[in-house]
Formats: C-alpha cells, structure tokens, sequence
C-alpha cells in the first residue's frame, strides 16, 4: 500500500514556525501549497471502502463507533477495560499524504496527493460520490453533509434582484449583470433626462453675480436646502456600535443596526451611486463590472457569514429598509432632490471652491508684493495665484476714490482703532487710483459690485 | 462723509446687498443684527465670509486682537455648522482663529477647555464615518494590497506593520486576496500600533476570525503606543520574513521642525503693542508679539530654513520625522506604502496655512455636500475630524500642531533622502482604485498618476497622496 515517492522534487522548503492565534499553540503545522506535497512525505492509497467508512472502530461493549482508534481507546477507559493508545511509531514525524482511489482523477497520481486525510474523503465524496444531500429551499445537492450544512445556512439569507427579474446569490455576479444589463441601461438613460431637465430650468437663477431684490423668496429658497433631515436617534446609536462591520460581517452583531446599514449600505453596494442611496433606485452608475477580488472585499459584502440579518440587497436597497430604520431615510429623497438640485444650480448653492475663486477673482489685479509682504503675508508657492488673488481680495481692488472716501471717514469714526495700519493703506490704496480702471473693465456688467469689497476694506 | 453713507443706505432697496456691507462695517458696536444680512444670497454671503476670514486672519496674525474681535462678531453672524458650504467652513475657521487668540491669555484657555470630554468612542466613531462617508481611505488600502500582494508574490513568511491600525477592512481585504494567490497562502502576521487598546482587540478579533475562517496561519500583535514614541523593538520584526509597513496619514505629526520645538508655545503673547494692552496679565514664558510679528515678517520675507513652503527644495529640518525614517529604513522593509494628505499646510506663517487651509477644506466640505445628506453623523465627521484638524492647523504651533501636512513632492524628497526608492504603483491596482472611486456615485473624484504614486483629487483640487517605497542600498 505504500508508494515511494518518485517524480520529481518538488522546491517547498518550508521554514518551521509556530503559529499562534488561530489554530491550536500546541501542534506545529507545517503547510504545504495545497495539491503539490512535500517529497519526502508518506504516500498512502486508501480503498474506496476504506475512505468511506465512518466508524471503523466498534466498542465491544457498547457497539459505539469511532472514527479514531485513540477514540475508541479513551472511550474503552469508561468501561474499565484495557485500553492503549499508540505511540508514534517512529521517532521522526513521518508526513503522509494521500492518494485518490478513483482512477481518472488528478489526485490519483502521487504527485498530486492530498495532505489532509479528512480532506481525501471530502474530495472523494464530492467528485466521485452519490449526492445524498438535498437543500430543503433550492435544488442544491451534496454528497458531502458539512458541505450542505454550510449551504442551508446561507440560501436564501441574501439575495439581490436585478431590475430585469434574475435573482443572485452573489454579490460580485449581481454587480457583473447589473453593469451589462440592458433593462437597467434603459432607465437609467430616462431618468438622466428627466433630472437634467429640471436643472437646467433652476440654472437661470441668479447664476450670475447681479444685484437682485433681497426679500423672503430668498429665505424660503434656502430654508428648503437648510431644512435638517430629522436624524433618527436610534439610527444613531446603532451606528455608533456596529460601524465597525462595515463589510457586512455583521455576524457578530446580532442587530445588525439597520441604522448601521444606512449608513455603509450606502456604500455597501460599491457601485450604487448616491442616486440609489437617495431614493433613486433606478440610477445605477455603468461601471465596468468590479470583478476583481480585491474590490469586492474593501468594500463589499461576504455572503458566507450565518448572519440572518444581513441585508437583503435589492434595487431599493436602503430603502427597502427604511422600515426598520425609521425616519432618517423618508427624508433623504426629498432632500437629496433638493440637494440634487442645488447641486446642479451653482449659483443658489455655490461651492465653497467656487467661492473661493470668484473671490480671488475679484481682488486679482492688486498683488502689490511689496504691500502684502509689509504686513508679513507670505503666500504659499503653489497656490501662490490663487493666495494672492485672495489677499488681494483682503486689500482691495478698484474705485479709490470711494473706498477712500469712506476709509477716511471710517477710520475718524472708528476711533482709535486702527492706528498702525490705515495709514498705510490709504497711502497704497492712492497709488491704485491709476489702476482702478483696469478692475471695472475686467468684470464688465455689475461694476458697483466690483467696488463693495474694496469699500469694505476703506473701514478696515 | 456720513451724508453720503446716509445716501447710500436710503437707497438701499435696489443696491447690491455688498454695499451695505460698508455701512454695518461702520458701526461695529452695534450688537443689532443687520436685517440684509439674513436676506443675502448664499453666493454673497459666502464672498463675504471669505472676506471676513482673512480680514479676521490678517489681524491675528499681526496681533490687533480688538479688531479681529469685530471680525469674529460679523462671521458669527453668518457662518453656521448648519449652513451651507461656505458657512461650515467659515464656522470651523472661525473657532480655530478664536482658539489662536485665546491662546494669548493660556490660563483662560485652559480653564476653558478643561472639563472638555474627549469620549474614545466619539473618536473611534469619527474615524469610522471618515471610512464609510469618503472613498479616501478605501482607495488608499486598495493601492496599498495591491502593492502588499504583488511585493510578497512568492513569499512564504509576510509581516505587516500597520502604523495606525484603525480600521480592520483593509487587513480584512487582504487575508482574503491572499488565501486565493495561487502558490496558496503566506503565513502571515500583522503589527499593528494604536494608541488605544481597545481598538487593537476589535482588530485582533476580527482579522483572527477571518483568517481562521480561511483556514490562514495568521498571528496579530497588538503595540499600544504612540507615534512619536514608538519603540522599535516591540514590532518584533524577525529575520527572513518579508516586512511590510503601511502608513496611512500617520507620518505628518512628526514633522515639527526642531527650530519650532525650540521655540516656545503660544502663539500670541499678551504683550504691550498696537495699543493693545491686557492689564494684569502675567507675561509667563511668552515669546513676545513683537518677536512673533518680527518672525511672521521675516518669514515672509526671507528664506528661513525652517520655512516649509518658501522654497519647494527646503525641507524644515525635523530630527524627530529623520529619526523615525531612518528607523523605518533601519528594519529593511520589503515595502512601504504612505498615504498622505496631499496638501501643505505646514507653512511656517498663519497666513500661509489658512489659505491653503481654506482651499482644501473647501474641497473636501464641497464634497460632502455634494455627497452626503446633512446628517449628524455628517456633522459630526465635519466637526469632529475636520474642525478638530482646522483647529491645530491654525490655532496651534510648536510641538502641538500635529496635523502639517505636506505636498506630495515633499514627501518623496524627503524619503528618497532617507534611502528609499520609489516603486511605482501598479496599473492593475489604479484600475481597481478607478473602478473604486466610479462606484462613489460622484464623478468629482478623479484619481491621477503622479510619478509612479497616485494622487487622489476632489474635482481638480488633490487631496491625498499615496506612494509606495523600497528599501535602496
């Protein structure tokens, strides 16, 4: 029955270490790559009969079968009978590995053995062998128990359904279809159509920097943007202890807040765009599917895990549990079309950027250096553009005359405030009169405004 | 003069709403809210804010602290955490510039911030939504695997170091993109430092079970330590295993140059200047304001060695960032990965730093807003991690800013001078740190290539940097 191993050498050397953590301190495992063993280990071909047998080892007392001969052993000890339990035989640990019995088989050839005795007889059962087990829900067959145990406990927990009707188990194929799915392409294509429609009507407004009556439309526009989604408390404080199962692995965290989830359900699904998560269930990015391993596991969701409460993913997925999260998401569609809205409006709702540009705009042509560097403003050499730009914002632009009228005065009425400084500015800001010019011109229409910031600065 | 104000706020009806600013400027000691202030529109009022900040700034930084006073009162009017954009950052600029100037009176500051609760909870929480709400670091860990998995092709024995071992995901990620390498898995052990022990045995427990799950031979080591004092010895780096060390934005806290550190604390001092005079106030190991004004208007001027951003060749000299570097180099890892912020706001002037400060804040507020609701949880992470770092950026100096960050460029100087070698970022891994920040939902994020490292942007403005590194011989 024992094979010497001839084929060639196989280069696995193997440093010995000890490993601790995971499997038990005591044993020292070596491991081979699977399916290429180690050359110097004993090969050992079992029958058919043999690797199937379960229980080989009968007490005569009781009739109890073991799988191990220690087993019956220890257990012999309960009956008082004699018992012994082998040494090694040799001194050195003789590694074996076992051959497939089935002769068309890749494992049959020594070179291809096995290391792991149990794992021999799953793999016979599973290739070779009779599927005994059935799922109850799907109709999934196994010849292996442990391998359909482990199914039952996740079919049917986690689906996810394309728009098309096809169901997916997994993740990553769910995200392939989605992405070539020709339903899915439809809708997305009407619903950016309808969205850029509105927008392009809210564009109109205010988008250039005019002059415009104040009043309370102005209130109103904004008060619907500041309008504070009503935060769930409960949603809150789920958050805060299970945000560390961000992938999903929520196992151990029985409640599996939902709260939670709205929050990494939003980026659960790595390639849902914030359209889904804002109530949108049809918008899907066209993503090149997201195929590689990797992605799915930095920021997908594991379907292995026994958890029952992990989310079941569909189209509407966060809003499918809105239910259970109470509140916090029946505001966020209204919100997020508003936001969406503004979003596309720059004017109603600027960014911050955009701001920032405009106003260093509007200050750029009096980069004095000489005047900046006076009151130690050094502007960084990368940004020193738009720094400058901003200083110059800081210092004054056009209209001299008025802004040093007022500073004039400003400066009378403001008592004793600025007694350093103004006198340098007014100083500067009279040999900019010449310049003046050149900043109404660059705005064009809506000079007045040009010369507010520099009033402002006349004061300070 | 007054009746042409007076002209002016009569016909106030139809003016810009700008102009009027002129005349609430006059009388600062109005304590009454200034009606058109309410009504202005968003882009106005965010023009102005802006205005107010560097006006606010410019006097702090020269020490006039009665008219950065006016200025505070008049963003305070308009700025809200709440608000829009504009407003939040204003919001969050402001509190670190009145924080600068409290500083001024260190007993007052202390007595204001003493029964502060910092709850390690909050701040775990932080870290978390700054994970979930950005794809930042998620991109990040991508490019670093990636890197991890092809360095290590054909190792048997791989350790990792993880400078901030935080967030569990990406070591998660990892395991299992090396359980399926087709030469089977490595024995793998993982290092990870946090200053909070805690956190560490979340990580330990959750990157155990997978790789038990995997069927792994893993080990975790838990270091509690801090950054700046972290002993080498106990990363236990051992011979013949391939070392991996993984630094996510942990690196610019020890980038205090030596001249700062010398220097002392306060920003400001209570010292006789301008006419400002705080009666009382004992003058305690305070560098003066004539000699800080004195340094700010020399910095501004010349080239000091230890300014940051004058020249884009000077590197300030910090013993401390030259000492870890060196201690990094001195374990010969096989790899190294350093995510960053890809800005600088380490410049030696207050100045310097808002403005930088304030592009890059207003990048990443700008995307928030655009991608995520206003929630608490987002107030929270705009608060807490971003106030918190506006905070240090500009109210402090010394040895307690921590947060300076530098520009790319900066950095790959200042480790090539340390003796490592820049490897390239693979394509495969950009692809999938594209395909990453595709999913986001949001197409302001754009990824570029930088030189082999890969530099992370919010529309055009570059946010985070991450490059990887050999040791050279």
């Amino acid at each position: 029955m024992l094979e010497n191993m001839a084929e060639e050498a196989l280069p696995n050397g193997f440093v010995e270490n000890p490993i601790a953590g995971s499997n038990p301190p005591a044993s020292k495992k070596k491991r081979n790559q699977p399916g290429n063993p180690d050359p110097e280990a004993e090969v050992i071909a079992l029958s058919p009969k043999t690797l199937m047998a379960t229980n080989r080892f009968l007490c005569e007392i009781c009739g109890k079968g073991f799988q191990r001969d220690q087993n019956l052993q220890l257990h012999r000890r309960g009956h008082n009978l004699p018992w012994k339990l082998k040494q090694r035989t040799s001194k050195e640990i003789r590694k074996r590995v076992y051959v497939c019995p089935e002769k068309s088989c890749v494992h049959h050839h020594a070179s291809r053995a096995l290391g792991d005795l149990t794992g021999i007889k799953k793999h016979f059962c599973r290739k070779h062998g009779e599927k005994k087990w059935k799922c109850e829900k799907c109709a999934k067959r196994y010849a292996v128990q442990s391998d359909w145990k482990a199914h039952s406990k996740t079919c049917g927990t986690r689906e996810y359904k394309c728009d098309c009707g096809t169901i997916f188990s997994r993740r990553d194929s769910f995200i392939t279809h989605r992405a070539f799915c020709d339903a899915l392409a439809e809708e997305t294509a009407r619903l950016n159509a309808a969205s850029n429609m509105s927008n392009a009507v809210a564009n109109n407004i205010n988008y250039h920097f005019m002059p415009t009556p104040l009043g309370p439309s102005m209130a109103q526009h904004f008060s619907s943007i500041f309008k504070p989604i009503s935060s769930n408390e409960e949603a809150i404080n789920q958050t805060t202890r299970g945000l560390s199962l961000w992938m999903g692995q929520g196992s151990s965290q029985g409640q599996e807040s939902i709260g939670n989830n709205n929050l990494h359900g939003i980026h659960q699904l790595g390639s849902v765009s914030s359209g889904t998560i804002f109530g949108d269930p049809l918008v899907s990015c066209s993503n090149p599917p997201p195929s590689d391993y990797q992605l799915n596991w930095v920021f997908g969701t594991k379907l292995s895990s026994s958890n029952a409460e992990e989310l079941t993913a569909s189209n509407s997925l966060p809003l499918t549990d809105v239910k259970e999260a109470g509140t916090q998401l029946l505001s966020v569609p209204s919100l997020y079309s508003t936001q969406h809205q503004s979003h596309q409006t720059p004017s109603a709702n600027m960014s911050a950027t955009a701001l920032l540009q405009k106003a260093a705009q509007i200050g750029v042509t009096t980069t004095d250096p000489s005047f900046l560097g006076s009151f130690g403003l050094k502007c960084s050499d990368s940004q020193v553009r738009d720094g400058n730009k901003l200083c110059g914002v800081l210092y004054g632009t056009s209209n001299p005359i008025l802004s040093t009228n007022i500073g004039n005065d400003v400066e009378n009425s403001a008592g004793d405030l600025l007694q350093v400084h103004p006198a340098k500015r007014r100083h500067t800001m009279n040999e900019e009169s010449g310049g003046g010019g050149q900043t109404r011109d660059f705005l064009g229409v809506g000079v007045q405004t040009i010369c507010h910031p520099s009033s402002i600065n006349g004061w300070i | 003069m007054a009746p042409m104000l007076q002209d002016e706020g009569s016909s106030s009806v139809t003016s810009s709403p700008l102009q009027l600013f002129s005349m609430m400027s006059l009388s600062p000691n109005l304590g009454s809210p200034y009606p058109f202030v309410r009504e202005l529109k968003s882009e106005e009022r965010g023009l102005y804010l802006i205005h107010l900040l560097l006006t606010c700034a410019n006097h702090v930084a020269a020490g006039s602290l009665e008219n950065a006073n006016i200025a505070l009162e008049q963003i305070s009017q308009l700025a809200s955490p709440d608000g829009d954009t504009m407003q939040r950052i204003a919001a969050y600029f402001t509190e670190a510039l009145a924080d600068r100037i409290l500083k001024a009176w260190p007993g007052l500051h202390k007595a204001l911030n003493s029964t502060k609760l910092t709850l390690v909870s909050e701040e775990i929480l932080v870290q978390k939504l700054f994970f979930e709400l950005f794809p930042f670091m998620k991109v990040a860990f991508v490019l670093t695997n990636q890197a991890i998995v092809e360095a290590m092709e054909g190792e048997k024995m791989v350790h990792i170091i993880d400078l901030n071992a935080a967030e569990p995901a990406q070591w998660i990620a990892l395991i299992q993109v090396l359980s399926a390498r087709p030469e089977g898995p490595p024995h793998l052990r993982i290092t990870g430092v946090h200053q909070q022990r805690e956190v560490l045995e979340q990580m330990a427990f959750k990157l155990t079970e997978e790789a038990e799950k995997l069927d792994i031979p893993f080990q975790f080591n838990p270091v509690v330590s801090k950054l700046d004092n972290l002993d080498f010895e106990k990363l236990r780096v051992k011979t013949g295993e391939a070392l991996a060390i993984s630094s996510v934005l942990q690196l610019h806290s020890l980038l205090a140059s030596d001249d700062e550190l010398l220097r002392k604390k306060s920003p400001l001092a209570p010292k006789n200047l301008n006419g400002i005079h705080l009666p009382g106030v004992p003058q305690i190991n305070q560098s003066t304001l004539g000699e800080l004004l004195e340094k700010d208007l020399v910095n501004g001027h010349s080239r000091s060695p230890d300014s940051a951003t004058s020249s884009p060749q000077s590197l300030s000299a910090s013993a401390k960032m030259d000492g870890f570097v060196n201690a990094l180099w001195g374990l010969t890892p096989k790899l190294m990965v350093i995510t960053e912020q890809d800005s600088n706001h380490n410049g030696s002037t207050l100045m310097e730093r808002l403005l930088e400060a304030l592009y890059s804040y207003a990048a990443l507020f700008d995307c928030l807003e655009s991608t995520v609701p206003r929630t608490l949880e987002r107030l929270k992470l705009e608060k807490m991690l971003f106030g918190e770092e506006i905070k240090n950026i500009i109210a402090c100096e010394g040895a307690e800013r921590k947060e300076r960050h530098e520009k790319l460029e900066k950095w790959v100087q200042r480790l090539d001078l340390a003796g490592f070698g820049n490897l390239p970022l693979s394509y495969y891994g950009m692809l999938q740190a594209g395909r990453l920040l595709q999913g986001y939902g949001s197409d302001g994020y754009k990824i570029k290539e930088e030189n082999g490292c890969v530099v992370i942007c919010w529309q055009d403005r570059a946010l985070f940097s991450v490059s990887a590194w050999r040791c050279r011989k």
